[in-house]
């Protein structure tokens, strides 16, 4: 029992971070149907920052705002060089590479100024060695933080996007961004929040990440971009619900068959996840069929 | 008549001149050729390699280089330990014909990718860094190894067989975490068959990662389950610090140890004072002190050339033994090759070659004496590995310390 719990809940825990990820794809999405795909360079950014700041003797609490200041700034510049103009055209997929490359490029220039060396990461929240006893289970507090901060940020996206006024005018932009603009929307700021916002998301899920790992390289997050897509694919794309749900389930399900069946199957069971729910419900368990005018 | 002997004085004055040129002298440098990580994750093999390599020839550039020939790094190119790029810089480096003898990519993926093309080019070639077999004895130990490549590397042989001798004699139920690459899983597979060898009730329960997981809650809970009384972990070092810190968090505090790649700078920094306990073997002639005068004078000459940085160390008194694996080692390697070819009296393949194969007793950093015959072409041997602990200083710093067996 206790080799099983611990499972579910380490897996529980990284899965919750995968969820983090998929709401920040979700969000690019509801507001230009694209994803990010260099959002797993906004993460080693915002990771290898603050461990960088913390490393001169600032202190964590900076250190994690400042890291998370600079990606918001990405988070600016990537929908403007990056999305924008492959959007001008209608029906490019050109956003993929050019989301793609612009995390290539964001790699490439931290290992020129940074090196490429793994960085040692400051322990943010708790320590190693601070636990909590649950059912007579010794469960890493580190882990329970991600978890919680984690749920917490999806609840709290959840309730903004649901019950304020900026939620309204996303999901407005979201479902029709002509009739957006003929109201007045601020659709561009509203578009170019989106990015900051997942870029923000993104650059917590690698804090939370690198403080488990305890190093961080230019590397860094991509193995967790692609986690985060399945996460998205797997709940529903759009779906902050989803999202949350295919997290943990792929986390979950990753350490389960890694303990029970193989570790060397840990990662692969992701993917054959994703085949098994495109093929079977395209649209994810929560996600709606899309419906197009003949 | 005059006028002819004048023109023939001119023609030897400007033979002599354009000899004494510097295009001249250029040609004249004996060339040495690598391909290595000089940047990416893992360069603290390859940069570390290079540093190796450049103190070498410095020295015997000092010294007044080879019957008055200068020596050159003529090509120091970046494959970024990736097995592709080792390729397309190898042939670079081998359509460059005066390069005379070549330092190995640092590392079993890119070398293993590469040696049948230096095999196949013949020019005299040194592994520093890569441990798989099959760089040198592609078709086992018991068929002769390649005629040009020789190895200055702690081999995963011997390396497995010191580690599986120590497993096996104070641990019953031993778990082995590698990562999944040629040096884990041949590392992992030669570990199990010491550990057999030396006590075959002794049980080994095998698990693996990929390189950068982020998690390996599961190994760890494997391990667990299994109540293993000892782990050792195949692998690099920044994977190691995850490990080591899941280790922390399940509360699993059986004796752990780590292979000599896994035991490096990016261990030490990720996993900090957890690291403190973790065992491993290491050049046994380096962690001794006194250092020998030979290693001392490279340690003097790195720390004038470095200062105390990553490979070195913190602490300027004290280097740290991972520096004899991987700039002692390639330091070795061009010292090998540049004595072969001083030997040889020529720079044709096969006189290096040959004067390669009767190396006997040459100084070294990680291996003390470095013999090589037409047969043995690996210098390292278990007997050069000692079992080391990681300590903490009063200054605070991580560093190895001799353990009494």
């Amino acid at each position: 029992m206790d080799f099983f719990l611990s499972l579910v809940i380490a897996g529980a825990c990284v899965g919750s971070v995968y969820a983090l990820v998929a709401v920040g794809l979700n969000l690019t999405f509801w507001t230009t149907k694209t994803l990010n795909f260099g959002q797993g360079a906004v993460m080693m950014l915002c990771a290898i920052s603050t461990a960088l700041l913390t490393a001169q003797g600032i202190s964590n609490g900076v250190g994690v705002i400042a890291g998370v200041t600079i990606v918001a700034l990405v988070g600016v510049i990537v929908e403007r060089i990056a999305v924008r103009p492959a959007l001008k055209t209608a029906g490019s997929m050109g956003w993929v590479i050019a989301t793609l490359g612009f995390g290539i490029l964001l790699q490439g220039i931290t290992s020129k100024f940074f090196g490429s060396q793994a960085i040692p990461f400051p322990e943010v929240l708790f320590t190693v060695q601070d636990v909590i006893d649950i059912g007579g289970q010794n469960i890493s507090l580190q882990y329970v933080s991600i978890f919680v901060v984690s749920i917490l940020i999806i609840v709290v996206l959840e309730g903004l996007t649901r019950y304020t006024v900026l939620g309204t005018a996303i999901r407005g932009t979201a479902q029709d961004m002509e009739l957006a603009i003929v109201q007045g929307l601020p659709v561009n700021l509203i578009v170019s929040g989106s990015f900051v916002l997942s870029s923000i998301l993104a650059g917590i899920a690698g804090i939370l990440t690198a403080q488990i790992s305890g190093t961080v390289d230019p590397a860094f997050g991509f193995e967790l971009v692609l986690m985060g897509f399945v996460a998205a694919v797997l709940g529903g794309m759009g779906s902050s619900a989803g999202a949350l749900i295919g997290g943990i389930i792929v986390g979950i399900i990753g350490k389960l068959v890694g303990g029970y069946i193989s570790t060397a199957a840990e990662h692969g069971i992701a993917f054959a996840l994703l085949i098994m729910m495109l093929a079977l419900r395209p649209e994810g368990f929560f996600g709606r069929a899309e419906v197009t005018k003949a | 008549m005059t006028s002819s002997k004048s023109y023939s004085s001119l023609t030897l004055i400007a033979a002599a001149l354009l000899l004494a040129s510097p295009v001249a002298s250029a040609q004249q440098t004996i060339k040495l050729g690598m391909t290595t990580a000089l940047t990416g994750p893992f360069n603290e093999f390859g940069e570390g390699n290079r540093r190796g390599v450049v103190l070498a020839i410095d020295e015997w550039n000092k010294k007044g280089g080879i019957n008055g020939r200068k020596i050159e790094l003529a090509e120091a190119m970046d494959d970024q330990l990736v097995p592709d790029k080792a390729v397309q810089n190898m042939r670079r480096i081998l359509d460059n014909k005066e390069i005379v003898a070549i330092i190995a990519p640092a590392g079993s993926g890119p070398s293993l990718a590469t040696m049948d093309m230096l095999e196949a080019d013949g020019r005299p070639t040194c592994n520093p860094l890569a441990q798989s077999p099959s760089v040198i004895y592609p078709k086992g130990k018991e068929q002769p190894p390649r005629k040009n490549v020789v190895s200055m590397a702690i081999t995963n042989e011997s390396e497995a067989n010191r580690l599986g001798q120590i497993l096996g004699k104070q641990y019953k139920n031993i778990g082995v975490i590698h990562e999944s690459t040629a040096y884990g899983v041949t590392g992992a597979e030669l570990v199990k068959k010491s550990i057999a060898a030396t006590n075959p009730a002794a049980k080994v329960q095998i698990e693996s990662y990929n390189q950068r997981s982020q998690d390996m809650t599961s190994q760890v809970a494997r391990l667990q389950r299994s109540q293993v009384d000892a782990i050792l972990v195949v692998g690099l070092g920044a994977d190691f610090a995850v490990i080591r810190k899941n280790m922390s968090r399940a509360n699993v505090k059986v004796p752990l140890f780590g292979s000599t790649g896994a035991v490096t700078a990016p261990y030490l920094e990720g996993a900090g004072d957890l690291a403190i306990g973790t065992r491993s073997v290491s050049p046994d002639a380096f962690g001794k002190r006194p250092l020998s005068a030979y290693a001392q004078n490279f340690v003097d000459q790195y720390r004038a050339a470095h200062g105390t940085d990553r490979w070195y160390g913190s602490d300027a008194a004290n280097p740290q033994i991972s520096m004899a694996a991987i700039v002692g080692n390639a330091y070795d390697c061009a010292v090998v090759l540049l004595d072969a070819i001083r030997r040889a009296g020529s720079t044709e393949p096969a006189a290096v070659i040959a004067a390669l194969n009767q190396t006997k007793g040459l100084a070294g950093i990680a291996v003390p004496s470095i013999t090589l015959t037409a047969q043995i072409h690996e210098a390292f041997k278990p007997e050069d590995l000692g079992l080391f602990e990681i300590n903490k200083s009063a200054a605070g710093a991580l560093y190895l310390k001799p353990v009494v067996e």
